[in-house]
């Protein structure tokens, strides 16, 4: 008797198990030919993070695929839906963002644990091409991928790193890392414009990546406002929304007035107390990150840096629909559309010179005109410059 | 200067409501002899309860349903210790587990992976006169909550201290064979206050997602229901000492973040890590100091059974 209630207990759970790591998955159609299956694995973030996951799940599913992810099965939609979401920069691009006719299979994180096994999971799927989503997946993407030479692989934000941190190479693993500097400049320069006091950043854990959006934030606000004192701050999380609040509530009770973040989930808190700010009569502006987060907050969001992460999942299932996805180590910035600002759509005095001053940072850096520094110590250069 | 103080303050008092209702929660529980280590999983269960009731019926109403579901929880725990005389440590500890999966659970099938639509968040009231004057207008802006925050720990004090029913919990956590002999229900009154205490860290849960931010998110509480029972401690089990230490570790947590904007250069010498694990360390340093059990009810964490004594 014992048994036989063991017994069921551990079908229950096989069949429970099986349920949450089976990924969702488009019906083939027989009629057509046979697809490229593009697997993606996120971070613990997952499916609705408002940011990094979601943008690399959009490159995916809606460019890549064509199709919406909706309740918990796909529905196609139309080459005009797909358009529609680009945003302007993007639609410009050549060869024009459009549908692959590729097979999605996404499976989410819930531990650190699950990477390596959710990545193996997707190359026994069939997935030609996994995507691994964030620089917590590099080792498990470098450990599936050596021990599946015959798949290809995706890593995004980090190079492979061999124990000492020093970078390694693997003939079937893709890396894309950000010139997140770049876009951060440009975000800081609008900042330094429209602040009348003070502007802060906001970081989530004190690390080099985040470090790069410091960096570039600061030397933006100091080409367009050099006066201007930038309070900086970490959170020491990403997880802690309370915390993001409170160093935001700080930085605005000591007159800051723009309030860039590159925290995730903190940066919610420091969006919440803009808003409240704003709500109260303060004339504040947040600047959101990764995505564009103006949704969060309509009123109170001046831009976001966007970090296109949906560019770069989109550009390797179209390398390999087209049989040439290289095992290169890619850079995006400014120059190849990987990293910008989202839409200004607050009101300010002064919007169109402003709007005009980024532009024209805008070309000087892609231009090479002017070195943006990713560093503390490349800051201090900027900074002592005239 | 002054608006860095000012800063100071309006952090701490937004910062700590949470924490005091929650640490109080923690003494009423403790003083009648029920230990309770599960105020995290109630604040959580507090926090998802309001959330999602503020999302259908008014906030201070969706407050109520926050309070209502710590105190579900908080009749399991007493259910638990008290009918079935369990390891207390253990119960709390099965809460807040039970909340931590059940609370993610639910909001992936209710709602998104990372958090609640958002809802209507509380009213923050702005004092007429307070907000023209300097410092003090830290005090101004802040939802209700703080204000009663500010007020229910001297009524606690007074509750605990002056009347009939504050004398029988200290005696249900001190000597409840002796109070049974004088027929006092031990296990009425430690009903009571498991119930109270779950009641009051389901209010400190729903002030995180009603007034601290608008929504619940997938990490509340995030820590702070075992910094609660810390300020208990830290607190001696008492009332105000517990409200004191809330409010001694807000402040810290107010200085902490206002040094790291206002002067970058102290943290080069002390690491912000350190000042993060500053109230446990100090918490901890108390615990140390203090004579064995020290101001802790005698019968803490011993079921009572009448048949022995």
């Amino acid at each position: 008797m014992k048994h036989y209630r063991l017994n069921i207990l551990l079908a229950a759970l096989a069949v429970a198990g099986c349920k949450k790591s089976e990924p969702a998955q488009e019906q083939p159609r027989p009629a057509e030919p046979k697809k490229h299956a593009v697997g993606l694995v996120t971070d613990v973030g997952g499916r609705g993070d408002h940011s990094f996951n979601d943008s690399a799940l959009r490159g995916l599913e809606l460019w890549a695929a064509g199709v919406a992810f909706e309740g918990s099965a796909y529905k196609p939609v139309t080459r005009e839906e797909v358009r529609r979401s680009l945003a302007e920069d993007v639609a410009r691009l050549e060869p024009p963002v459009e549908p692959l006719g590729v097979r999605p299979l996404v499976v989410q994180s819930k531990a650190q644990e699950d990477y390596e096994p959710n990545l193996q999971l997707l190359v026994d799927q069939g997935a030609a091409l996994t995507v691994g989503v964030g620089f917590m997946l590099e080792n498990a993407v470098e450990a599936v991928a050596r021990r599946n030479p015959g798949s290809k692989f995706l890593l995004i934000d980090s190079p492979l790193l061999d124990a000492k941190g020093n970078p390694v190479k693997l003939p079937n693993v893709r890396t894309v890392v950000f010139r997140e500097e770049e876009g951060s400049f440009l975000v800081g320069a609008l900042a330094g414009l429209v602040s009348k006091k003070q502007v802060g950043f906001v970081g989530g854990m004190e690390i080099p990546l985040i470090k790069k959006f410091e960096a570039g934030f600061k030397a933006g606000v100091k080409s367009t406002a050099p006066k201007t004192a930038v309070l900086s701050s970490y959170t020491g999380t990403f997880d802690n929304v309370a915390a993001g609040k409170q160093i935001a509530q700080d930085m605005l009770a000591k007159g800051v007035d723009v309030i860039f973040h590159a925290a995730g989930s903190d940066g919610l808190g420091v969006i919440q107390a803009v808003k409240e700010a704003r709500s109260s009569g303060k004339e504040v502006y947040g600047i959101g990150v990764d995505s564009d987060q103006h949704h969060l907050a309509p009123e109170a969001m001046l831009t976001s840096m966007i970090k296109r992460v949906d560019l770069a999942v989109y550009q390797a299932a179209r390398d390999l629909v087209e049989g040439k996805l290289a095992a290169t180590d890619v850079v995006l910035g400014l120059k190849e559309g990987g990293v910008g600002y989202a839409l200004v759509r607050a009101e300010f005095p002064g919007k169109a010179e402003a709007l005009a001053k980024i532009e024209e940072l805008r070309r000087r850096i892609v231009a090479g005109e002017i070195d943006v520094p990713s560093n503390s110590a490349e800051l201090e250069a900027f900074q002592a410059a005239p | 200067m002054l608006e860095v103080l000012e800063a100071l303050l309006f952090l701490a008092f937004d910062y700590a409501p949470a924490l005091v209702f929650a640490s109080l929660g923690a003494v009423l529980s403790e003083r009648a002899g029920v230990v309770n280590v599960g105020v995290e999983g109630m604040m959580r269960a507090g926090a998802f309860a309001a959330a999602v009731g503020a999302l259908v019926v008014p906030t201070p109403l969706g407050v109520v349903l926050g309070m209502l579901a710590g105190a579900c929880l908080g009749a399991v725990h007493a259910y638990l210790c008290i009918r079935w005389r369990s390891e207390q440590v253990v119960s709390g500890m099965a809460i807040n587990l039970v909340a931590l999966a059940a609370g993610t659970f639910l909001l992936e099938a209710l709602f998104a992976p990372t958090g609640t639509p958002p809802i209507a968040q509380l009213e923050r009231w702005s004092l007429p006169l307070l907000k023209e004057v300097p410092i003090v207008r830290a005090a101004s802006g802040h939802s209700a909550l703080t204000y009663l925050a500010l007020a229910l720990p001297l009524a606690f004090h007074l509750a605990l201290w002056r009347t009939a029913f504050g004398l029988r919990v200290r005696a249900a956590g001190e000597k409840p064979a002796a109070a049974e002999t004088l027929g006092v229900s031990v296990s009425g009154v430690r009903y009571a206050c498991v119930v109270g205490a779950g009641l009051l860290a389901g209010l400190g849960g729903a002030t995180l997602s009603t007034s601290t931010l608008d929504r619940f998110e997938h990490h509340m509480p995030a820590g702070l229901g075992f910094m609660a029972v810390a300020a208990m401690v830290f607190g001696r089990w008492t009332p105000l000492g517990a409200f004191a230490a809330s409010a001694f570790f807000s402040l810290g947590n107010a200085l902490r973040i206002g040094v790291a904007s206002s002067a970058p250069a102290v943290l080069q010498v002390v690491p912000q890590g350190f000042l993060l694990a500053l109230p446990y360390a100090l918490t901890l340093l108390v615990l140390g100091l203090q004579r064995r059990r020290g101001a802790a009810p005698a019968a803490l964490g011993v079921p009572y059974d009448p048949e022995t004594r």
